[in-house]
């Protein structure tokens, strides 16, 4: 199935990227780069009193009622200016999580933006471990989910854990929980090692219902984080683009020599085959089709990404691996986005395993 | 359901009961020339039955429909293998032409029923020895002759010169002003005295492309189309008629499921080949790739349905299907190992990995060249700069060979 955006979609597009065009700030996200734990607070605000929060959840709880294809628009736009925090998607995986099993009452809270909300379910390099390290047992988990996303300041986790030796989804209460900062090339995802000793925690889904669960919730956040890959890699594009029409040299604008102009074409060929596969995805949710359309719009987005972010810097020159003009910011995000919700091995093998059941 | 997916049906009931006797599996182990006559009969069938001229004026014997009817007709065709290859550039590009520029309107409307009808074949003489790429440097000239124009030079790669009745031509009138500025199109009768095709066999093993000579060939001033010195601007026009068309994400070469069907039946190290991380890679990067041109498609449709011009990005398809099939063909048969290497000239391109591979530089060459391509995008989509053309605005005739 594929869409043309509607007038209010447009209208979310625009405006989503007007005001983030208006309030972020590069320097505040450099600085963020050498501080732990700390988020681009100014963004979470915007997010929370622009509705972004409460976008796909539903009306009944709070929430605006909307779906992916909103919510990726604004990722989109959220991608394009490095956004400062990353509770957008994981805050929307959670609230997921949370409507399919049917516990939601916590989902007013989420939409407030009063509660933030993280998703715990790859150890190392296993996005969706069967046998997760993370035991659950009489009301209470315990063990180490390693670097979740936003694990320093989440409020509430969906964690893909193990009873015995199957597979159990719940949601904690993370007050009590150990949280370890886990320093890194992008500080402000707030990644931390969450201990549970003990914690209490409700079940979601058990078994391979819950293993289902989980694959569906991360297919989802996958789809979001590749809308906001697409508007990093399309901002890169520009970038590149301007500063080769503007920086001379050999008596032209580099963007006349065709290594440069060349490599700016290829850039929009992955950019625009990663939005169509976004936008596909996005408006296949729910149906038969969506995992498939996920795994290529995930695929595409992260090559689109890696490969902006590598070409833009490399088309500047020496300016470009400076601190001051941030390109960095988009190289850093392009891989932590990259691991995040699965990387691309994880999403190849998915992938090939549906074709070839498909081909069977 | 749509009045379009209606129309898709209808040419569903239609392509089925033509099958039998033409699709592919009906052509296998003919002759060019048997291909080229049943495709004949093919063509009038196809008239009669009212699924020709789809998107033209009634007043050419066309139906009258829109854009999106044609696309979606010959998307449907394209999956049976009908021997329609012969008249693709005919009712594409040149027959179009004369119904816009030919002066002779009774001729003209006799000459495109019988071109619908598959009686007659157009040919496109447009590339030169000296101007592919750079068309506007092309050589074979026109100098008046009387009432009309003798014309004199050659033209290369022209497709199926060798059966075409007539052709539609780019030539230069005036060497003495700036490249762009001297060239005048005509039609000519390719059966007219002086006029000699000789076929080139490609890499692949086929003749479907042609040298043509021209020499001391008389034209008629009515054979000639546009202004005297408006060539270029027809040449264009003649390129842009034909922006939509039916589309392939596999680049016109065999579908994925066709690789991972191989990948299952082939051993790796003694296992499967779908279970080896290569191949498994190949795989899902080329899906997600074609997917996104076929979404890509999908919104232009939209696009259309709606009243729209659809985006640019409907000029990636050919640059990235066809590159991406070269190197999945090589890779098929690189999996394959010795058993790779038996060949079958006759095998059709959308099956076989060893003709999709030895004919992909052609797709990569032929209707603008990925470089050519990629210059397209860089400098009409994202404004960058034209590249350093050391010959513009220069006279032709003073322009260093």
């Amino acid at each position: 199935m594929s869409i043309l955006y509607d007038e209010g979609q447009q209208a979310i597009a625009t405006e989503s990227r007007r005001v983030l065009d208006a309030r972020m700030d590069k320097g505040r996200l450099l600085a963020l780069l050498e501080q732990v734990g700390r988020i681009d607070q100014p963004f979470w605000d915007t997010a929370v009193e622009q509705g972004w929060t409460a976008l796909a959840v539903p009306e009944v709880h709070g929430g605006l009622g909307l779906g992916l294809i909103e919510l990726g628009l604004v990722a989109q736009a959220a991608g394009a200016a490095t956004s400062g925090a990353p509770f957008l998607t994981v805050g929307y995986g959670a609230a997921q999580a949370l409507l399919a099993a049917g516990q939601t009452g916590d989902l007013a809270a989420l939409a407030a933006g009063e509660k933030l909300a993280t998703v715990a379910f790859a150890e190392g390099s296993d996005p969706l471990p069967a046998g997760s390290a993370v035991t659950y047992a009489d009301g209470k988990l315990h063990g180490t989910k390693p670097a979740v996303i936003g694990g320093l300041k989440a409020d509430i986790a969906v964690v893909l854990a193990r009873i015995d030796w199957q597979p159990v989804l719940v949601m904690a209460d993370l007050s009590d929980v150990t949280r370890t900062a886990v320093p890194s090339f992008d500080n402000s995802r707030l990644y931390a090692d969450l201990t549970f000793a003990g914690t209490p925690a409700t079940v979601l889904a058990e078994g391979q219902t819950a293993l289902d669960l989980a694959r569906d919730v991360l297919a989802r956040m996958a789809v979001v984080t590749a809308h906001e890959q697409v508007g990093g890699a399309e901002a890169l594009l520009n970038i590149a683009r301007d500063y080769s029409l503007t920086r001379k040299a050999f008596g032209q604008p580099i963007g006349a020599f065709q290594s440069i102009k060349h490599r700016i074409a290829e850039l929009y060929g992955l950019i625009e085959v990663a939005r169509a596969n976004c936008i596909h995805a996005a408006a296949s949710e729910g149906t038969d089709e969506f995992l498939i359309a996920a795994a290529d719009a995930r695929l595409s987005a992260t090559e689109a990404y890696d490969t902006a972010s590598r070409d833009c810097v490399q088309i500047h020159g020496g300016i470009g691996v400076t601190w001051e003009q941030g390109l960095h910011l988009h190289m850093r995000r392009a891989r932590t986005l990259g691991i995040e919700q699965g990387n691309l091995l994880f999403w190849e093998d998915l992938l090939v395993d549906q074709l070839a059941g498909a081909a069977a | 359901m749509s009045e379009l997916e209606t129309y898709r049906q209808s040419a569903r009931v239609f392509l089925d009961s033509m099958a039998p006797k033409y699709a592919r599996p009906a052509r296998s182990g003919n002759t060019v020339e048997q291909d080229l006559a049943l495709g004949r009969q093919y063509m009038a069938a196809r008239y009669d039955a009212g699924f020709a001229g789809i998107n033209w004026s009634p007043e050419f014997g066309g139906q009258g429909l829109s854009n999106l009817h044609k696309i979606a007709f010959d998307a449907e065709e394209m999956q049976y293998g009908m021997p329609v290859g012969f008249f693709g550039i005919s009712l594409g590009m040149p027959v179009p032409m004369m119904i816009h520029y030919g002066q002779d309107r009774d001729f003209v409307k006799e000459r495109v029923t019988k071109a619908l009808r598959g009686e007659e074949i157009w040919c496109q003489l447009f590339s030169e020895p000296s101007g592919g790429s750079d068309l506007a440097a092309l050589r074979t000239k026109v100098e008046p002759d009387g009432n009309g124009w003798r014309m004199n030079g050659q033209k290369v790669w022209t497709s199926w010169a060798q059966y075409a009745d007539y052709g539609v031509i780019v030539t230069r009138s005036d060497p003495t002003v700036a490249k762009h500025k001297g060239l005048t199109y005509f039609w000519v009768d390719m059966k007219a005295p002086g006029v000699e095709v000789r076929p080139i066999k490609l890499a692949g093993g086929d003749s479907h492309v042609n040298e043509v000579f021209f020499d001391n060939v008389r034209l008629e001033d009515e054979q000639r189309m546009g202004e005297v010195g408006g060539g270029f601007g027809l040449a264009l026009h003649t390129l842009m008629i034909e922006r939509y068309i039916a589309t392939d994400s596999a680049g016109f070469g065999p579908h994925l499921d066709l690789f991972v069907k191989l990948a299952k039946e082939t051993t790796l190290n003694g296992r499967p080949a779908i279970e080896d991380g290569r191949i498994r890679s190949a795989i899902a990067r080329n899906h997600a790739m074609r997917a996104g041109l076929d979404s890509i498609t999908r919104r232009a449709m939209l696009m259309m349905q709606a009243g729209m011009q659809p985006g640019p990005e409907g000029s990636l398809q050919k640059l990235v299907a066809v590159r991406s099939r070269q190197k999945l063909s090589e890779l098929a048969l690189d999996l394959q190992g010795t058993a790779a290497l038996p060949f079958d000239e006759h095998a059709y391109v959308k099956e076989d990995w060893g003709t999709s591979w030895l004919n992909a530089p052609t797709g990569r060459i032929a209707g603008g060249s990925d470089e050519v391509l990629l210059n397209t995008i860089a400098e009409k989509v994202l404004g960058l700069p034209q590249d350093y053309r050391p010959d513009k605005g220069i006279p032709f005739n003073q322009i260093p060979a």
